[in-house]
């Protein structure tokens, strides 16, 4: 573009200036405006309507596999000899790689002074709870007797008169869920409190401004809260970083400290990481790119964020496919036949299908990302983003499945089939995690408006 | 210029907490406070939608001590994900292991030899420990600082000051502070830029609790109340009711135990055609250990015996021992007697341990019927054929073992005498299944040491005669006689 206008365009880079961040030439009301204006509008948007209730009959169809699997026992699954770890354990790490994106953008690149993280934070967060919450539900369920889950837990009983094994990867899981979705809910609860109390004192419901009210705690805005309040942020972000790391580190022990041929590597941590960081920008996209336009939020979720956001799935995407290169080269270089049969069975197995579906969706195709127009087209990056997310379920599906069907005893080898109840989980889960972030969109504030306002120029003296 | 907005309330109704004045942008408000806190005000707060930069010396805030409680808390978070682990996966010190500890104990999971506690293991729920407590102490600590939550506060019924979580600025002195006058603070606050002024008040009237709230309280302090005491009334009953079971917890089971019938399973049908709930074991099937293919120790059987007639009994098996009453003195007329051992089998050492082992179980199992001395005056027979002869029981007297059929060594070899025993004969039940195969060659031994005594009763059977057998002190062979008359064994 020869000349370029900064109210509509901002993803120009010129070594000058910063490229604005927020366009349209709004004010801190202007910014107020249009995230409460969505529902303060006299026709509320009624596409929220639909997509509630897709999400709900998938939530219904979550609900009711849920419930067949407490009934009848985990033999509902398709998990059995060999492969005892299946789709449940895949979707897990699926959204629990999910979330970590929300944190990232949240903490990370808080440490980082990103300021472009600010549009996008809010609705982040809120998708890494989500996720939590969709990734808790598996090994919640999974344990079969779902009434004595207690037990996780250091709890003292008569009924067990045991303690958990702290030595158990399974059990660092337990702790590192559940500290990651207690901190991520603290930290979203804490930064969306002056958002709250926005809504607080424009609300015009009786019931909105007793809820508001009561959900804000009285923020006022003072400077000595303020204060406070930036230096918890700071502590909170300063926390969650490794916070972030070490949840998903620990997922990957699952796999990374037992024996099993293709897991019994160092790499996984690192390379989990960087997975889940991939799957969860790439769903960052898929969830805001439509509820920008459909909010009308394209101001403060401009196409320059949406450009940041693929420029980091290009990254953490690179790194995952050097790290499928990495293996295959140790593999080979060990000498360990084993290892090697490993690598080998998995491109070329009995599982080919799934492993280049996920060196296409994960390697390949966020190429493209490399094309200007690509990366800054909403439409087509929510294509890309959705290949992405396949590909990650894919590479999960590949670690676990493959291993466990190729494992130490020839004669225990075979071939992994799921059942009808491991797929509707998987789309009723989906349903779970659309529910909540409608309802997220609807009743709590979709922008960090205090954060964003917090970094935007200043308005010039008249 | 700046606007007044005096209430027109009196000071009993309210009372004034201090002025809040307005501004249009984030660089006239901290210029105002900076002002302020030269002019000597230290009692302000400024209020703004995001945090102002600039504002916190200008107003002479100063730095919280938030971090280090969170350091506090974290370093004791450190401790206490260690200490946890190691007490409840069974750490030790010196001798003391907490698996012993009186009040809950540890519980050491012994997993292929790896230590107790061990920190490459034990990190990874620690650090997890540590991110949590810390992240609890950064939350709530920040809260309880700021005093919040504070639901009620006299700020909010100033309307101009929702704008203030917009994009208005304010800054606000209170009427505590000393510097304060209502006239000359609000005179300064105009010329330092205020858009516009307002008190703050608070107001005094409204203290009372809503009317509906001492109703709405007093109906769920009753609510409250019922649970427990529904509870307490159910602890001080019986009930014949079963309890309730609320959870099915695994406790009815679609199981069956061994051997027993089975149950009605689909379309009426039996889980296999016997009705049993498991197939019996295939004829001929012997358990393990029970084989007993030698004949001569278990069965006084010679091993090389061939039968050349048929064994079989009126009763249709050479091992049923059961005859009928009137048929228990005549041996069955198939019964071949050349198949019985003649001489103890090779396992049997025949010493004095061995006769008085067989006289201790003699004793035990045989003197009931047969007689301490073997003569057939045991109490049981006494009473029995006393019973038989009034026609109340039907019963083949007990045979003194003395008796010519008994003690000939053609037709009552030695193996004959053990399958007896193990078979029974006649009314003589089997006792193979309750006497151990040496227990009773030992018997065996023990009965022919009795017929070479050949002791008979010298009165006739009635009365406290308990059978006062002599012993035989029997080393070799019942051939040999011996008469050594030793103390009665009753």
């Amino acid at each position: 573009m020869a000349t370029v206008n900064p109210i509509l365009d901002n993803t120009y880079d010129d070594a000058g200036e910063r490229s604005p961040l927020i366009l349209g030439g709004l004010d801190y009301a202007g910014v107020t405006d249009e995230v409460c204006g969505i529902w303060e509008a006299d026709k509320p948007p009624k596409i929220w309507f639909v997509v509630l209730g897709a999400a709900i009959s998938l939530l219904m169809v979550l609900g009711g596999c849920v419930g067949h699997l407490l009934m009848d026992g985990v033999g509902v699954w398709g998990n059995n000899n060999p492969a005892y770890w299946g789709w449940p354990i895949v979707n897990f790490v699926f959204w629990v790689g999910i979330g970590h994106a929300g944190t990232l953008i949240s903490a990370i690149l808080f440490l980082f002074r990103q300021n472009w993280r600010t549009s996008i934070n809010r609705a982040a967060e809120a998708m890494t709870i989500f996720a939590v919450v969709c990734a808790g539900l598996f090994p919640g369920v999974h344990i079969g007797r779902v009434w004595v889950f207690y037990w996780l837990f250091p709890i003292p009983t008569e009924h067990l008169a045991m303690w958990p094994n702290f030595r158990s990867p399974l059990l660092w899981d337990v702790f590192a869920v559940s500290t990651y979705a207690t901190v991520s809910i603290l930290f979203w609860y804490m930064g969306m409190v002056p958002d709250i109390a926005t809504f607080r004192d424009r609300c015009t419901s009786k019931i909105g401004k007793f809820v508001y009210g009561l959900l804000s705690l009285g923020w006022t805005g003072s400077a000595r809260a303020w204060h406070r309040y930036e230096i918890a942020y700071t502590i909170l972000a300063a926390l969650a970083t490794p916070l972030v790391l070490s949840v998903h580190t620990i997922v990957s022990f699952d796999f990374a400290v037992s024996q099993v041929p293709g897991w019994h590597t160092t790499i996984f941590p690192p390379y989990f990481v960087a997975g889940a960081i991939f799957s969860g920008f790439a769903m960052v996209v898929t969830l805001l790119v439509p509820v920008r336009k459909l909010y009308g939020l394209e101001n403060l979720i401009t196409v320059r964020h949406l450009e940041n956001m693929n420029k980091i799935i290009m990254a953490t995407g690179m790194m995952v496919g050097t790290a499928y290169g990495i293996e295959f080269f140790i593999a080979w270089y060990s000498g360990v036949p084993y290892e090697s049969y490993a690598f080998y069975n998995r491109a070329f197995g009995n599982y080919w299908w799934a492993y280049w579906i996920m060196v296409s969706c994960n390697v390949l195709i966020p190429q493209v990302f490399w094309i200007k127009w690509c990366r800054t087209t909403p439409w087509f990056m929510v294509i890309i983003c959705v290949f992405v997310n396949i590909g990650m379920w894919f590479e999960r599906f590949v670690i676990t499945i493959t291993s466990l069907c190729r494992d130490f005893v020839p004669s225990s080898w075979a071939y992994f089939h799921p059942t009808w109840i491991d797929i509707l989980m998987l789309i009723g889960s989906f349903g779970l995690f659309f529910t909540l972030f409608t309802l997220f969109c609807r009743y709590l504030p979709v922008i960090a408006m205090a954060e964003v306002k917090g970094v935007m120029p200043r308005p010039k003296d008249h | 210029m700046a606007e007044e907005n005096k209430n027109s309330n009196t000071d009993e109704n309210s009372k004034l907490i201090g002025l809040v004045a307005q501004f249009d942008d984030p660089e006239s408000l901290v210029q105002a406070c900076d002002q302020a806190r030269q002019a000597g005000y230290t009692k302000t707060d400024a209020f703004s939608p995001f945090p102002v930069h600039g504002i916190d010396p200008a107003l002479g805030i100063k730095r919280t001590i938030l971090p280090f409680i969170v350091l506090g808390i974290a370093v004791g978070a450190v401790f206490i994900g260690l200490g946890m682990q190691w007490y409840t996966n069974g750490g030790s010190l010196g001798e003391f292991s907490t698996d012993e500890s009186p009040v809950f104990p540890g519980y050491r999971f012994k997993i292929s030899g790896k230590p107790y506690f061990s920190l490459p293991a034990n990190i990874p729920v620690t650090f997890e420990v540590i991110v949590l407590s810390s992240a609890f102490a950064t939350f709530f600590g920040m809260w309880f600082l700021n005093k919040l939550p504070m639901l009620s506060n006299p700020l909010h019924r100033i309307s101009r000051f929702k704008r203030a979580t917009n994009d208005k600025f304010f800054l606000m002195i209170e009427q505590a502070d000393e510097q304060f006058d209502r006239g000359s603070t609000e005179a300064q606050l105009n010329e330092w830029g205020a858009v516009s002024i307002d008190e703050c008040r608070r107001d005094l009237t409204d203290n009372n609790l809503p009317s509906w709230l001492r109703l709405f309280a007093l109906m769920g302090a009753i609510l409250l109340l019922l649970p427990p005491v529904a509870i307490f009334r159910a602890m001080g009953m019986t009930s014949r009711a079963p309890r309730l079971h609320v959870v099915p917890d695994m406790d009815w089971q679609d199981k069956s135990k061994t051997q027993t019938v089975s149950p009605i399973m689909m379309n009426d049908r039996y889980l296999f055609a016997d009705e049993r709930v498991m197939r019996a074991p295939v004829d001929g099937s012997v358990a393990r250990g029970q084989l007993d293919a030698d004949t001569e120790l278990y069965q006084g059987i010679k091993s090389d015996y061939v039968p050349t007639v048929s064994l079989t009994t009126p009763q249709g098996s050479v091992r049923t021992g059961l005859g009928t009453q009137d048929e228990a003195e005549t041996a069955p007329p198939a019964e071949d007697v050349s198949m019985y051992v003649t001489e103890f089998p090779k396992e049997i050492t025949v010493d004095e341990a061995l006769v008085k082992r067989g006289q201790v179980r003699f004793n035990i199992y045989c003197a009931a019927c047969h007689g301490y001395a073997a003569n057939g005056d045991g109490l049981v027979n006494q009473r029995a054929v006393a019973l038989a002869a009034t026609g109340k029981a039907q019963w083949t007297s007990a045979k003194s073992l003395h008796d010519a059929t008994v003690s000939n060594a053609e037709k009552n070899p030695l193996g004959r005498i053990f399958e007896t025993i193990s078979n029974g004969r006649g009314t003589m039940g089997p006792y193979g299944a309750q006497i151990p195969t040496a227990d009773r060659w030992a018997i065996v031994a023990y009965v022919k040491a009795l017929q070479e005594t050949g002791i008979k009763p010298v009165v006739a059977v009635s009365d406290d005669e308990s059978g006062e057998g002599s012993e035989a002190n029997d080393t070799g062979e019942p051939a040999t006689t011996q008469e050594d008359k030793t103390q009665p064994t009753p």
